[in-house]
């Protein structure tokens, strides 16, 4: 009973904000509901109202594929993140710090300042002209760099000594010669920044990446998913932190007996012993993902609606209006978008990864 | 005197202010957050709390803050809204549809007040609201700038063609870093082009035409000001809105309400700014305008509607709107204030507070609303101004696509 007594705050909300709360949107996904009006069942005709809704269909294909690709990559980021801070380094409480800065941040004052980056002159824009100015130099400097190095390995071998091609030692002098040699052709002249001209790139303007004449997704759509991965990434690093302590050493030094490189380490040790922590990081990854709605909210008319539509911003547009609004399409989208989130998991975890295969 | 009586005293003196509340009514009011508390406040304490004293109704404001619209719809469905609220013109047809608010024929005289707001606020012969006050769009220039380029200020006369001359002229007169014109990449300034052309929202069937010759002439003119820079638009200058463009002083005019004047007022203190009337366009000799205003209304559900009545009207009365006016508050709804003094004034403000009054009934003025659908009504033709204005499309294919868009939402 003490049990019980305590769980009820907990179920009491539960039950009125999930169940009751789930159980008027199916209802009202089956009704002509407008917020105003008592509602009357009418089938599925919402359902087919939805589906046929132009825009639903950009909602709905704007948030898989940002589900899907926000979540591989900040899996994929996460994880290699998470394998670097994991080493000794000096000062990794600092890096630690740092990384986990973003993750803390509100998203409204992160999407403001992603759109303060990315507005027409913004520092995105100003970095690219600045960096067009500076390619004479930059090139030449790259250019410098590559030969030297490539000098520098060669004659190295040619003393039967045993010189990688990215040799760090090598590498810290071909970049103080190159940039000693640029340095000299940039002050005699012969090397030069050239004018930067203005780049008016609009990244919230009514712009696809296209395959086949199909727009498959929008470039408001993909700064999004940067601010997103910036912001998310810090987050499931600490759980991969957390899974990576919990790895056996003896792994690695039997591995590194067997004569295993690094990168062989990673592959064969590290990601099949972090499968329960993906799981649950590719799990919450994709839910928060199929549900993002802030960001959207947040750019709001700054960029083309259905450039950034997603399926939870869809739901809220329909659902807020002035006055009447379509409640039961906005309830029958939402189901849908629950359905939609039940399926991926369910997937994810009959196919992919389950927790069980890592133990 | 024994403590018996003592207690009886008092427990009279407690009940009897009671007594008196109890027949009194409180009316309650919902408008916007910000400055307008202040305002309705100021309003309510020297105008309606005088007129309704005897009648013992007491009034409260309520504001809503963040957005109005979804903020007075969650209270409408509650049951929870106040008994008297503003309604906002470009929202009227989704609130009405509502059922909620109360047809005021036969309740309240529209009379007095200017016919184009009357007509904002009807829907089927039954009027919604009563225009609080309201503002009309009207030609901002920057004195300073038409001066140095020598170039005559626009004036009352200028049809679409002298004023893309004369921003022109100043364009070349001062060079690469000015333009002449705030082009914002939205039907709620390029709509009233539209109007002067002729055009109209809805036809008969509630459909929208943007293939209309009459659509098409003020598209392109308003886009083709965007050749050689001539306009500008305010995203381009990093500004959201033609004021902020036009603040900034390197840009001639900016076509806005009288909104600007205090936003002027706190951030360009120093720019010298006159006012115009809208050119007219070419082929009708025309001028388009929009009335952006909100009104108030009452609530159908209201347990006190005689009340709410009286309190409208004392909102709306003429001293209560002389008031506003004088202190440069707004510009009140009754066509009475046109020979306000207020409005021989010689200040930039006042003047273009008169223009302002002066816009809503010259040609062809329309309430700015987006019809029963809703903002979204809008989007086809931002994205088409949008798209042209930043050199992606050109005007053809982007009305067309327009024109898909708009039916397709229309189809919904």
């Amino acid at each position: 009973m003490t049990a019980y007594a305590f769980l009820m705050p907990f179920l009491a909300v539960l039950a009125v904000f999930f169940f009751y709360a789930f159980g008027r949107a199916v209802y009202y996904s089956f009704s002509d509901f407008n917020l105003f009006n008592t509602p009357h069942l009418i089938g599925l005709k919402p359902y087919g109202d939805v589906l046929s809704d132009t825009n639903f269909r950009r909602a709905l294909t704007n948030t898989l594929l940002y589900a899907v690709i926000t979540t591989v990559l900040q899996t994929v980021f996460a994880l290699l993140m998470a394998v670097v801070l994991n080493r000794r380094l000096r000062g990794l409480a600092f890096f630690r710090a740092a990384w986990y800065m973003p993750s803390i941040t509100s998203s409204v004052v992160i999407t403001l300042i992603f759109l303060w980056l990315f507005q027409r002159r913004g520092a995105a824009n100003y970095l690219f002209s600045q960096l067009g100015a500076a390619l004479p130099v930059v090139g030449a400097f790259l250019l410098l760099l590559v030969v030297i190095q490539a000098v520098q390995v060669a004659w190295e071998r040619s003393r039967s000594l045993p010189a990688r091609a990215l040799d760090p030692a090598l590498l810290v002098v071909s970049a103080l010669l190159a940039g000693a040699v640029t340095a000299v052709l940039t002050v005699t002249g012969v090397l030069h920044v050239r004018e930067a001209v203005p780049l008016d790139y609009q990244y919230f303007a009514d712009r696809w990446v296209q395959v086949g004449g199909v727009q498959v997704i929008s470039v408001p759509m993909l700064v999004i998913i940067a601010q997103n991965v910036f912001t998310t990434v810090p987050t499931l690093m600490l759980f991969f932190l957390a899974g990576l302590q919990g790895v056996p050493g003896a792994l690695y030094e039997a591995a590194e007996i067997d004569g295993a490189t690094p990168v062989q380490q990673f592959l064969n040790v590290t990601v099949p012993m972090l499968r329960p922590v993906t799981f649950y990081v590719v799990t919450v990854g994709l839910i928060g993902t199929l549900q993002m709605f802030d960001q959207v909210a947040i750019i709001g008319s700054a960029a083309p609606q259905n450039t950034i539509v997603t399926l939870a911003y869809y739901v809220y547009r329909n659902t807020f209006q002035n006055g009447v609004a379509p409640v039961n399409l906005a309830s029958a989208a939402a189901i849908l978008l629950a359905l939609i989130t039940l399926a991926l998991v369910f997937v994810q975890r009959r196919f992919f990864v389950a927790p069980e295969s890592g133990s | 005197m024994n403590p018996v009586t003592r207690l009886t005293l008092s427990l009279l003196a407690l009940t009897l202010p009671t007594g008196a509340l109890a027949q009194s009514v409180t009316v309650k009011i919902n408008g916007y957050g910000g400055t307008d508390p202040a305002v309705v406040g100021d309003l309510i304490n020297r105008f309606v709390k005088p007129a309704l004293a005897r009648d013992k109704i007491n009034v409260v404001y309520e504001p809503i803050q963040g957005d109005y619209n979804k903020g007075l719809t969650t209270l409408l469905a509650a049951g929870n809204a106040g008994d008297v609220f503003y309604l906002p013109g470009e929202t009227l047809d989704g609130f009405v549809a509502t059922g909620k608010v109360l047809p005021l024929n036969g309740l309240v005289s529209s009379t007095p007040f200017i016919g184009s707001l009357n007509r904002t606020f009807t829907r089927k012969g039954k009027l919604y609201a009563v225009a609080k006050d309201f503002n009309t769009l009207s030609v901002v220039y920057n004195k300073d700038l038409f001066d140095e380029a020598g170039v005559a200020y626009p004036n009352a006369q200028d049809t679409w063609s002298t004023f893309a001359k004369k921003l022109t002229d100043v364009k070349s007169k001062l060079g690469s870093d000015y333009s002449g014109l705030c082009l914002p990449p939205s039907f709620d300034r390029f709509g009233a082009f539209a109007y002067a052309a002729g055009w109209t929202q809805f036809d008969a069937k509630g459909r929208t035409n943007l293939a209309d010759p009459r659509f098409v002439s003020a598209f392109n003119y308003y886009t083709g000001l965007a050749r050689n820079k001539v306009g500008v638009q305010p995203s381009e200058l990093s500004k959201d809105w033609g004021g902020g463009c036009f603040q900034t002083g390197k840009v001639a005019v900016a076509i806005e309400g009288g909104w600007i004047v205090n936003f002027l007022k706190d951030n360009a203190p120093n720019l010298k700014y006159g006012t115009a009337l809208l050119p007219r366009a070419d082929a009708t000799g025309k001028r388009g305008n929009f009335l952006y205003t909100v009104g108030w209304a009452i609530n159908a559900g209201t347990r006190n509607r005689a009340a709410a009545v009286k309190v409208l009207n004392a909102l709306t009365s003429a001293q209560a709107q002389e008031y506003v006016l004088s202190q440069g508050l707004a510009i009140p709804s009754r066509s009475a204030l046109s020979s306000s003094a207020y409005f021989k004034r010689s200040d930039a403000g006042a003047l273009n507070s008169k223009v302002i009054f002066d816009g809503s009934t010259d040609g062809n003025v329309r309430g700015f609303t987006f019809g029963p659908q809703g903002s979204d009504w809008s989007k086809p033709i931002n994205d088409a101004l949008a798209a042209v204005l930043s050199g992606q499309k050109s005007a053809a294919d982007a009305l067309r696509k327009a024109q898909s868009d708009m039916n397709a939402f229309q189809n919904r």
